[in-house]
Order: structure tokens, then sequence, then C-alpha cells
């Protein structure tokens, strides 16, 4: 991308300000998907208060990004790259608003499990980690105008996409051995389902900001996919 | 697993400098045209293909020979001793630079408007049926037939049609330069040149343009030459982007608006250039 700036100073600042909103919305949701991971391990049912608490902070940034992103477009009627990332930066804010939405649920289901010893339990904490470092990464991709690394994300949804699969699975048999097992199972399930969605929405940020640094879409066949089809609901 | 980058399309640059500028028939082929003031190399070996009945807009920062071309296309320059081109331009495959090409033809087939309004210190009548009276020998009858549909053309009809005698300097700047398109269409060209047509008028007056030029394009070949980006992006289908006479980049007014190639077509069009 051009690196030297706007003729117009202001206008290079308004669009900083618009990415540092996005930064900042990005931070919170990963915020969020970990402290709600944190309570649904140590059955924190506190701190699961704090994250459903914060995700009005998640909602606010969406809104401002908005109100940016249309003044710019308003009043400075960007072109080319500059059109490409404002419109990105209004499409990510979407997208990360609901990645705060699934940390929160995650959060609202910790009270559900608050008794329960379940081994698959251990998986999530580790496919939590690997969604959320998706969202960084394409986070990361934007704010540093990096398509390569912006395309780099999109393999890794399916290392979520297996967590899912495995985690389904192991659900599956902890429910049939024991029907009073079936209600954490299935806030377990949803939370699986939850991260692997998660999964899929860091990758098509990672898509937003790839298109919005080359003006090119990446291929279909380097695109993140559903899951097995044999779990995916 | 890890090189995804390595597998991403890369543009083909050279296939999109190539790539055909649209379905239409070229109704201006623009083929190693340079240009010269006395010393000053003005356009640099230009190639550009030109639509049949489009909107073609030339872009660029001052001095880039955006003029110049539109100079060439008409051979304006002519007018001045030192001032000279060379290469062709093919009109229909006829290359109007050449020496048996007839200036009188060229004028009757290829009207332009230029940045100010000038209308002639007389009627409004007679500024639209100035050409025509040289051109040709009509009749009373059909000479009001034709700078009425002239003036219907240009969108001024109903705003003159009850004082076509009143003088054209009475007019407002826009409805002036509506009667300058209606003075260059009523001799019925085949090709319109617009330098910089809405520069000195207002929002309002410009939106009237634009639409007419719109509407013109049913009928003429437009080239308008433009320093407002975003009325290249409403008006036009292919734009030519040139940089000190060189053309940089040429193609879909909708692909270089969102995805130039070029770092320099970029630059100028998101405000960085200079």
């Amino acid at each position: 991308m051009a690196a030297n700036g706007h003729t117009l100073k202001a206008f290079d600042e308004e669009l900083e300000d618009l990415r540092s909103a996005v930064a900042e919305m990005g931070r919170l949701a990963r915020l969020a998907i970990r402290d709600s991971m944190q309570a649904l391990t140590t059955r924190d049912t506190e701190l699961a208060a704090t994250v459903v608490e914060r995700d009005r902070h998640i909602d606010g940034l969406e809104s401002e990004v908005e109100r940016r992103a249309i003044s710019i477009m308003a009043l400075r009627a960007p072109l080319a790259n500059d059109l490409r990332e404002v419109v990105a930066a209004l499409k990510i804010s979407g997208v990360v608003e609901r990645i705060g939405d699934y940390a929160k649920n995650i959060a609202k289901r910790v009270p559900g499990i608050e008794n329960t010893k379940i081994a698959p339990l251990s998986l999530l904490p580790e496919m939590a980690d690997a969604a959320a470092s998706m969202v960084a990464d394409a986070l990361d991709a934007f704010a540093a105008r990096d398509g390569a690394k912006a395309a780099m994300v999109l393999e890794r949804d399916q290392v979520v996409d297996n967590f899912y699969n495995s985690i389904f699975r192991a659900l599956l048999t902890f429910m049939m051995e024991n029907p009073h097992n079936i209600t954490p199972a299935a806030h377990l399930l949803f939370i699986a389902k939850h991260l692997e969605r998660i999964g899929d929405h860091a990758t098509n940020i990672a898509e937003m900001v790839y298109f919005a640094e080359t003006g090119e879409h990446l291929p279909d066949r380097a695109r993140g996919g559903e899951p097995g089809a044999a779990f995916a609901g | 697993m890890n090189d995804v980058s390595a597998s991403l399309p890369i543009v083909d640059r050279a296939a999109v400098v190539a790539e055909p500028p649209s379905e239409r028939p070229i109704k201006i082929a623009v083929r190693n045209l340079d240009f010269h003031y006395g010393k000053v190399h003005a356009l640099k070996s230009v190639n550009l293909p030109i639509a049949e009945r489009q909107v073609t807009a030339i872009i660029g920062p001052s001095g880039c020979g955006k003029s110049t071309l539109l100079r060439a296309l008409n051979r304006i320059y002519e007018l001045y001793p030192d001032q000279h081109a060379t290469g062709e331009i093919a009109v229909d495959g006829e290359n109007i630079l050449a020496k048996g090409y007839s200036l009188s033809r060229l004028r009757r087939r290829v009207g332009m408007v230029f940045q100010k309004p000038t209308p002639f210190a007389t009627s409004i009548r007679n500024n639209v049926g100035f050409a025509l009276k040289f051109y040709e020998k009509l009749g009373r009858a059909d000479m009001d037939e034709r700078i009425e549909s002239a003036l219907r053309q240009a969108a001024l009809w109903d705003e003159v049609k009850d004082r076509l005698n009143a003088s054209a300097l009475s007019l407002s700047g826009g409805q002036q330069q509506r009667l300058c398109i209606a003075r260059t269409i009523a001799i019925r060209p085949e090709i319109i040149l617009l330098d910089e047509p809405t520069s000195a008028l207002d929002p309002i007056a410009t939106a009237k343009i634009e639409e007419l030029v719109h509407e013109l394009s049913q009928s003429f070949t437009i080239v308008i030459v433009t320093h407002n980006m975003q009325q290249a992006g409403r008006v036009s289908e292919q734009t030519a982007f040139f940089h000190l006479g060189e053309l940089i980049e040429f193609g879909p007014t909708s692909r270089i608006f969102t995805n130039p190639i070029e770092n320099r077509t970029k630059d100028y069009i998101t405000g960085r250039y200079g």
C-alpha cells in the first residue's frame, strides 16, 4: 500500500481513528473469549457476569465505527484502497460484534454447568485459544494492512473445525452414558459450536482484509468451508 | 500448509493494460500519439481506444496532457505555429491527422465544449443556428426544427422556448453551458469533447449537465476531461489516467476507482498525489 499519506492530513487521522476503533473492538472481543473460558473452567460465575456486562462496550464501539465510516464516506468520498478499507472496517466491526455476542453467550452458560465434571471440557480451552488466535491474527492483519497474513488465517479454520468434531463426538458419548449429563453436555455443545462459529467469523474477517488490501477476492479453494458434514449444524 | 500466499492470484499488469476497453466498437483509435509545444513533449506515445457512444473520462493532475489530448482530437492546435502532433488518430479508421484530412470535415464530426460557457453575444436562436447555417442550407421551418431539437437534446428547451430571441448572455451560467452543448450538437457531430464543462457551475447546474452527458452518450461518443474524480465516476464508462504526458492506466471506470492497478493512479485518485 502507499507509503505516503494523503495531501489532506485530517483524512489520514480519520482513517487511523477508524482502524483504532476496530482494533479496540478486537481487543475487547478477545478478552471476552478468554474471560468467558476462564469463567467456564473455574466455574467463576462472577467473572462470567462481568463478561456479559462488558459486551455493551463492544456494541458501543460498533456504533462508533459505523458513525465514523459513514462520516468518512460522506465527507471524504474515499476511493480505491481507501474505500475498500472503510467498507472493510464497517463490515469487520459487525463481525467482531457477533464474536462478542458468542463470548457473552458462553459466559451466560457458566451457571448451567457449575457442578459438573465432564472430560471433554478439557478440550474446550484449547479450541478457544485456536479460535481466539485466529481472531487476533485476522485483526492484526487489518491493522498492518497485510493481505498475505490475512490469507494465512484461513487454513487454521480447519483446526478449529476438527476440535469441534472431536468434542461433538465426545459429548454425544457422554450424554448416552447417563441422561443426567444431557443438560450440561448440551450447554458445552453450544459452547463448542460458538467457538466453531468464532473461527468462521475470523475467517470472514481475514477474507475482508485480503480484499481490502489487494482488491481481489481469495480463490474459493483457499476459503474456509463448513466443518465435517456429519456434525455440522 | 502455511504458504497460502504463494498460491494467491497475482494480478497480471500486462493483461490489465491490454484489457478490452468495452464491448462497443472503437470510434477513435489514438495510436503512438506524440505532441509537442515547441520543445515541450506534452504527450508521449499515447495509445488509447475510445469506444463508440460511451463516455470516456480523462483524468490526471494539471499539466498531465488531458487538455492537450482534446486539442489533438479536434486539431485546434493547428492555429499555433510551433505546436504539432505526430502519430495517428483514427476516427472510424480514417487518420484525422493526415495532411489531406479537411479541417471543416473534422469540425463537422467533432464538437467541443469548453470550461467556461462561451455563448456568442447574440440571441439564443442565433447561437444554436450559427454553425448550422455554415454547414447546411436549411429553410426557415427546417432551421427552427433543428434548433428546437438541439435545445431539447440539451435539456434547455423548456427554459428558453418563450424567449429564443433574447440574448444568450441573459441566461444563467448553467443554461449558457447547456446552450453551448446545444450549439455543438445542432450540427449533429459524432464526437463531443468536453473540457471540464462544469468547473464553473454550481452543484445543481452540474447535476443537470451530468445527466445530459449521460443522455447524450446514447447518440454521441463523448470524451470528457475533468478534475472532479466523483464526476468522472458518475458520468463515464471508461477512464484514462494521464501523468506527465503518459497514459498510465486505462480501463472501466468502476475498476479504476475501486481497484486501480498502477500506484500512480491509486495515489492520484485517493488524494495522495504530490
